[in-house]
């Protein structure tokens, strides 16, 4: 794997929140890469630290959030040199100049996420104009182009109206619209189909793939539906407590997967056309407050496999394959044969 | 939305001729009448019970309540307000001569209140926790609960006697009634009368604006790569405005009450005074016009919101 295809890279993310006097970890050391004009899933339960790490990307944590180490490293073209977005000042004007425009975001309730009091036109202009000189009439066309593309009916028309006259679909849509209109190099997705129900889901999903195949964009998408990265993603990255504990290639996920938390996240989702009396794997034990501090690995008092080493010891990120990583002790003894 | 604002307007009349009704028929269960309040009490000992009953019955007392009702409505929609019972001098021309100031205080009152109010609410919020915001929150604290009279008489002991730069009150000089030598009077009871509304809405913009601020919309507005400034007044103010707006318009009556208070300190001679003047003299025909006149200002602040919400808001159409 050469450096050169990665678009971005993320090396060790730390991100705290300051609440009260209380400091949360919410990415503990998070380690992945995506690579140029192809798909990388985050997932992870409720509450791992996803949606921070994609938010820590671009810097938009709230004000009490803070990245407190490592780095993410974004090449816009092959063979540039790599920018460091973790180390720009936070709304400076050098990452604002990358926000929306070279790495857009679209996120997970379409219902919130769009400005009530402008129509939906002037907020996708907004964008556009904000990193683009040209003139309102062309950008009215462009955006209109894209409308229709993403399937809106009479875009021209709609382009005047405010978000609460469409639906959700719609208004995910028109987020897509809002993230797409400057052909970023890299798309976040937050999420961005667990606010819709089943069918507008896949509508959306495919028109990301669509979107993403005519612009060369490289996506990374959280979710924490196995279904959803069986689908689309080509890498998968695996959260558990604000660290990356396993990253590959969806084949490497599936088929192999080596952490004793994939695995069980693996046995717990229900597959199509599996035993009906067979009961769903759930993971022993509940997941422990993101404050704690631990001083092995996160995952030891849920682990069947843990030993005293896991709870007083923090396991290495290690490759057990190529571009295959999982962050365990288990595999120690196969790397030194 | 002419249709929306025309409506608003036309329902306003039954409101109004519902609070007449009230306010006519309240005056009416206070002890005594016009007579016993007009003659004088030297008068009222020599005359007869039927020199009294004379004097009702050419003042139309005698009529029943509604007849008297009606006779009073009718002349005050044409204009004629009648005159005082203390004074004898006609309502409309004291009005006249009052009611201009009243609205010119209370208007730089508003306009204070609204730009300062707003501008340090807006501060206080994008400045969360910083010393600024604490500083402009306690500040507001004590100007909602310290009342009005006490920073009127703060303000001219501080600028009009240790400084000397403005008068302690009064309305004009004499021979002075231009615009920028009326403006040095109007100062110091303008901000006195406004710091109650600039406090309320120090804290109301704050709030909203912290509300706003945690919506998932800013964050997009934040992810296109918008400067902060953009962020917080276009995306943020925008949608905090109309509920400060509110407010204010609900909180227009109150300036009423700030007057009467404002102008006595001031010895502002205007509607405050006349209001007060007339209440202490139980001077009923000037009550009754004056108490409209509130009512109105009131009745047209409330509907003002509708109007100003439908305006402000897209998914507000009234249609």
């Amino acid at each position: 794997m050469t450096r050169d295809d990665i678009v971005l890279e993320v090396k060790d993310l730390k991100t705290r929140f300051k609440v009260g006097k209380k400091i949360v970890n919410a990415v503990n050391g998070a380690t992945f890469s995506l690579k140029r004009g192809k798909t990388l899933c985050i997932v992870g339960e409720s509450g791992c630290g996803k949606s921070v790490t994609a938010h820590s990307i671009l810097q938009l944590l709230p004000p009490v959030g803070y990245i407190e180490g490592g780095e993410v490293l974004y090449t816009p073209h092959t063979g540039d040199r790599p920018k460091s977005l973790s180390s720009m000042k936070r709304s400076g004007r050098a990452i604002r100049s990358i926000r929306g425009k070279e790495i857009s975001m679209i996120f997970q309730d379409p219902m919130s996420t769009l400005n009530p009091v402008y129509t939906i036109g002037n907020q996708i202009m907004e964008n556009l104009r904000h990193h683009e000189k040209i003139s309102k009439a062309e950008a009215r066309e462009r955006i209109v182009r894209l409308l229709t593309e993403l399937g809106i009916p009479e875009a021209d028309r709609r382009f005047d109206e405010y978000p609460h006259q469409f639906s959700g679909g719609m208004k995910q849509r028109v987020m897509i619209a809002i993230a797409m209109i400057c052909n970023p190099n890299i798309l976040i997705a937050d999420e961005p189909t667990t606010a819709l129900d089943v069918t507008i889901q896949a509508q959306i999903l495919e028109l990301m793939q669509k979107m993403q195949q005519e612009h060369g964009t490289s996506v990374i998408l959280i979710t924490h539906n196995m279904g959803i990265v069986a689908e689309v993603a080509d890498d998968v990255a695996v959260m558990y407590m604000g660290r990356v504990v396993e990253f590959g290639s969806l084949r490497q996920i599936f088929t192999n997967p080596k952490h004793p938390y994939t695995r069980a996240l693996m046995r717990s989702v229900p597959v199509l056309g599996m035993d009906r009396s067979q009961e769903l794997a759930s993971i022993a034990g509940s997941t422990p407050d993101a404050s704690t501090v631990f001083t092995g690995c996160e995952f030891a008092n849920r682990c069947v496999h843990a030993t005293d080493r896991c709870r007083n010891h923090f396991p290495e990120d290690r490759e057990v394959e190529d571009g295959h990583r999982v962050r365990c002790f288990l595999y120690e003894e196969e790397m030194k044969q | 939305m002419l249709k929306f604002i025309g409506k608003k307007i036309l329902i306003l009349i039954p409101k109004l001729l519902l609070i007449s009704l009230i306010v006519f028929l309240g005056l009416q269960l206070l002890p005594g009448d016009a007579v016993t309040r007009t003659v004088s009490p030297e008068a009222y000992q020599y005359m007869t019970e039927e020199q009294l009953e004379a004097l009702r019955d050419s003042l139309g007392l005698n009529d029943p309540i509604l007849i008297q009702y009606f006779r009073w409505l009718g002349r005050f929609l044409t204009g004629d307000f009648g005159y005082s019972q203390a004074s004898g001098s006609n309502i409309a021309q004291m009005l006249a001569g009052r009611l201009p100031y009243t609205i010119e205080l209370a208007g730089w009152a508003v306009v204070i209140a609204d730009l300062i109010g707003i501008l340090f609410g807006f501060v206080a919020a994008v400045r969360k926790n910083k010393p600024i915001d604490h500083i402009l929150t306690s500040g507001s604290v004590l100007g909602i609960s310290v009342p009005e009279f006490f920073f009127g008489l703060v303000f001219i002991l501080i600028f009009s006697l240790k400084l000397n730069w403005l008068p302690t009150g009064g309305r004009m000089a004499a021979g002075e009634t231009g615009f920028f030598s009326r403006v040095r009077y109007m100062i110091l009871p303008a901000f006195t009368l406004s710091i109650a509304l600039l406090a309320t809405l120090t804290r109301y913009t704050r709030g909203c604006m912290l509300d706003v601020l945690n919506k998932d919309y800013i964050k997009t507005a934040r992810s296109k790569g918008l400067g902060d400034f953009v962020v917080n007044v276009k995306h943020g103010l925008r949608n905090a405005l109309p509920p400060v707006l509110v407010l204010l318009c609900f909180r227009l009556p109150i300036l009423v009450s700030g007057t009467v208070i404002v102008e006595t300190v001031f010895n502002y001679p205007a509607m405050g005074s006349m209001i007060l003047d007339a209440i202490s003299a139980a001077d009923m025909t000037v009550v009754m016009v004056t108490t409209m006149v509130v009512a109105c200002v009131t009745l047209i602040a409330s509907n003002l919101v509708d109007i100003l919400t439908a305006a402000l808001d897209p998914r507000v159409r009234l249609d």
